[in-house]
């Protein structure tokens, strides 16, 4: 982290002062790449007749700027942040679709990436539930850095009670670079938002003309930008040239009909995530529950097994279970379902079915604020 | 001796409850059309060419399977038992015609039908558009044959026979099951030539899983099907001719006036090439229907206004053989460009 943010510093201070010699002939980076030789469509000449769309900024690649338009990897640091205004400004294509509301939910700037805590999340879940309640407002977009976006589009899907449309965008390359996807995803993120299709489909991701549920989305690439994917299940739809479509919609618990939805959650029990691999060992388990977890997910192998032998996590598990941590199993094979047999029923093991190990986390950690009852967090885990 | 009739006693004995119980089963009715899964090869190791060995019947099935049998009543329509390059619109017409007197009985819970793989995305798009009914339509079919070591067949049909008894499969159409995987009929499509995952949504996935514990579903499908179909074919013995044309470079439009000599009310092109322009001006001059479909494999057609202007039929996400199943059945309806279109943007 501060290696990266260093090296970061040094480059920008290299530009600048390459700049002031005049012998860089490239351009600091400030404004999003659109070609400009094609004007924007015509507004709409009633704009009041438009759905209300409140844009709102968790901040994210989509919000960052490189030093110059080449630099799709290593941005952000020391350069300035892309407000929401800028986002309107260089992108007056998405005042035809919606009437906007900008909306700045992001972190203060002296705080450095990585550091998104629940309290953010539980902040902004807060506001959403708030802003939904609100007639005029019809859908929302909301940005957020890829890494974590899933998890917290599937905290919202858990936690905001409406039926109106909250679309999760991002982008993989920063505002400024050179066939950046940021302007295409959030222009198609409004349109998703503004569209009366999306209503009651839980919380949605859209990326690269890709509409996914928040529940099944996952990263799976660092860099490309088709990078969001459904797991087993895939999208529900797309943002396509001519119109949104939707040709699936989820089956799950979510959103109006979320047992948790409408709830303020300032605290959350700790869960941690552990890793199963050949010779894992039963330590780290000891170590969570050392540190006073209250659940503990295991990324298991396969269909879902942890080490065993006396040093492996089965054991581990069985002296955290004595403890009254709640231990539930997932796969570390991003794909098909850990089931419910009767060994893993025996074992007292939720099974965390094709949830991935971050989003049972949050899953358990909402079901640990009601319950501690076996049989009641694993119908939750069959309902969500 | 002694000991194989004390076996068959214990096997009574252990039957006995499932034999009571019979009368409390939900009814599911097995159609079977033929296929792989109803092919036996000359040795058990041949997964290719298995049109060697005796045909499985359906009580072959019923006998092999007998898991089956003991979650529901299974009783039998047997259509025909050939691979599905022979299946045509007599026989299509004779399976959808006796789903939907079938699923209108009161005491029958759903369907299982048997195919060949080879067209079975066609088929069952067909039963999707065709079947008036919300109670579940399962297709199958198996990529190794009935003879063959690690055979895909028999679970599949254990498989289909749990799918149509779940109540979650009620009113999402009909459902293609193979290698655990639900897929709804409208996209799925055949990806690989041989191995068992074959079946394949591009882009949008399947709709749920018959994992072992439970059959699970994670998705309904949106688009127009069975039950609310506009499409009748109770009393239609007949369907029009529709055909396709590949689309590559320098493909000669010899063949669109061929197929337009030969009958055809509609064409479905796979892709275009310059030599097709004039030959679809003369295709639409004689009333004949075209449809704008996609050799890609996956990614929609869009309706464009240049598309419009030319009478075109855009196809959405359908592929060339899925486009020609919805034209043959909304000729029956229209053959009003802007009706066409409207079709197609809703099944």
């Amino acid at each position: 982290m501060t290696r990266l943010a260093t090296t970061r510093t040094a480059s920008i201070r290299t530009v600048a002062a390459l700049a002031a010699l005049g012998l860089l002939a490239i351009a600091p980076a400030t404004a999003q790449e659109i070609p400009t030789y094609a004007p924007p469509p015509p507004m709409p000449a009633d704009t009041s007749k438009l759905p209300t769309v409140v844009l709102m900024s968790m901040g994210g690649t989509i919000a960052s700027r490189g030093d110059t338009r080449l630099n799709i990897t290593n941005y952000g640091g020391g350069m300035p942040r892309v407000d929401p205004e800028d986002w309107v400004n260089d992108l007056p294509e998405i005042r035809g679709i919606a009437n906007i509301i900008l909306d700045d939910q992001r972190a203060p700037r002296d705080r450095p990436s990585g550091t998104e805590t629940h309290e953010d999340c539980a902040r902004v879940a807060k506001r959403l539930n708030e802003l939904a309640a609100d007639p005029k407002i019809d859908g929302f977009v909301v940005t957020h850095g890829t890494n974590t976006m899933a998890e917290v589009a599937w905290y919202m899907n858990l936690t905001v009670k409406t039926e109106k449309p909250i679309v999760f965008v991002g982008s993989q390359r920063p505002w400024t670079g050179l066939s950046g996807d940021g302007p295409r995803n959030l222009y198609d993120a409004v349109r998703v938002a503004a569209s009366k299709e999306a209503r009651g489909k839980g919380v949605l991701q859209c990326t690269n003309q890709f509409i996914n549920t928040a529940r099944e989305v996952d990263k799976t690439s660092a860099y490309r930008v088709d990078t969001f994917k459904g797991v087993d299940a895939g999208a529900l739809g797309f943002a396509d040239p001519d119109k949104v479509v939707f040709l699936r919609e989820p089956v799950r618990r979510h959103t109006v009909n979320s047992e948790f939805a409408g709830l303020d959650f300032p605290e959350l029990p700790k869960v941690e995530i552990a890793f199963s691999y050949r010779e894992a060992p039963g330590y780290l388990i000891d170590a969570m529950v050392e540190q006073g977890v209250k659940g503990i997910i295991i990324e298991g192998v396969g269909a879902g097994g942890a080490t065993s032998g006396t040093a492996g996590q089965g054991e581990a598990i069985k002296r955290a279970q004595a403890k009254g941590v709640i231990v539930v199993m997932t796969a570390r094979t991003q794909g098909g379902r850990v089931q419910d047999t009767p060994r893993r029923r025996e074992a007292k093991m939720v099974p965390g079915d094709n949830l991935l190990p971050e989003k049972a986390r949050i899953l358990l950690q909402l079901a640990l604020t009601r319950t501690t009852d076996l049989a009641e967090i694993k119908r939750i885990f069959d309902e969500y | 001796m002694p000991h194989t009739q004390r076996l068959l006693t214990l096997l009574l004995v252990l039957a006995a409850p499932v034999a009571v119980a019979a009368a409390d089963l939900p009814k599911v009715m097995l159609f079977t059309t033929g296929g792989t899964i109803q092919s036996r090869a000359s040795y058990r190791a041949k997964l290719h060419e298995y049109n060697d060995g005796p045909r499985v019947t359906p009580a072959d099935i019923l006998k092999d399977v007998p898991e089956a049998s003991a979650l529901a009543k299974i009783e039998v329509v047997e259509v025909s038992n050939i691979g599905s390059g022979g299946i045509n619109t007599t026989l299509l017409l004779k399976l959808a015609k006796g789903l939907n007197a079938e699923l209108a009985k009161p005491d029958v819970t759903g369907a299982v039908v048997t195919h060949g793989t080879g067209t079975l995305e066609e088929t069952a798009y067909f039963l999707h558009l065709t079947v008036k009914s919300k109670k579940p339509v399962v297709v199958i079919g198996a990529m190794r044959p009935w003879s063959a070591i690690s055979r895909d067949g028999p679970l599949n049909f254990y498989n289909a026979v749990r799918t149509a008894i779940t109540p979650e499969a009620v009113g999402k159409g009909v459902l293609v099951l193979l290698n655990d995987t639900i897929h709804s009929a409208r996209l799925v499509t055949k990806n690989n030539t041989y191995h068992v995952e074959t079946f394949v949504a591009r882009e949008i996935g399947p709709i749920g899983f018959a994992d072992s514990d439970r059959v699970v579903f994670y998705r309904t499908p949106l688009t127009r099907h069975t039950a609310d179909s506009e499409f009748d074919i109770s009393s239609i013995d007949s369907l029009p001719q529709v055909d396709v044309v590949y689309g590559y470079q320098e493909a000669s439009s010899a063949g669109v006036d061929a197929l337009v000599a030969d009958g055809a009310k509609g064409l479905v092109f796979a892709d275009s090439s310059p030599e097709y322009r004039q030959a679809i001006l003369r295709a639409q001059g004689t009333g004949v229907v075209i449809v704008q479909s996609d050799r890609k494999g996956s990614g929609r057609v869009l309706a464009t206004d240049s598309v419009a202007s030319r009478g075109v039929i855009a196809s959405d996400n359908l592929n060339p053989q899925k486009a020609r199943i919805l034209l043959r059945l909304a000729l029956t309806k229209t053959t009003q460009p802007r009706e066409l279109q409207r079709i197609f943007n809703e099944y």
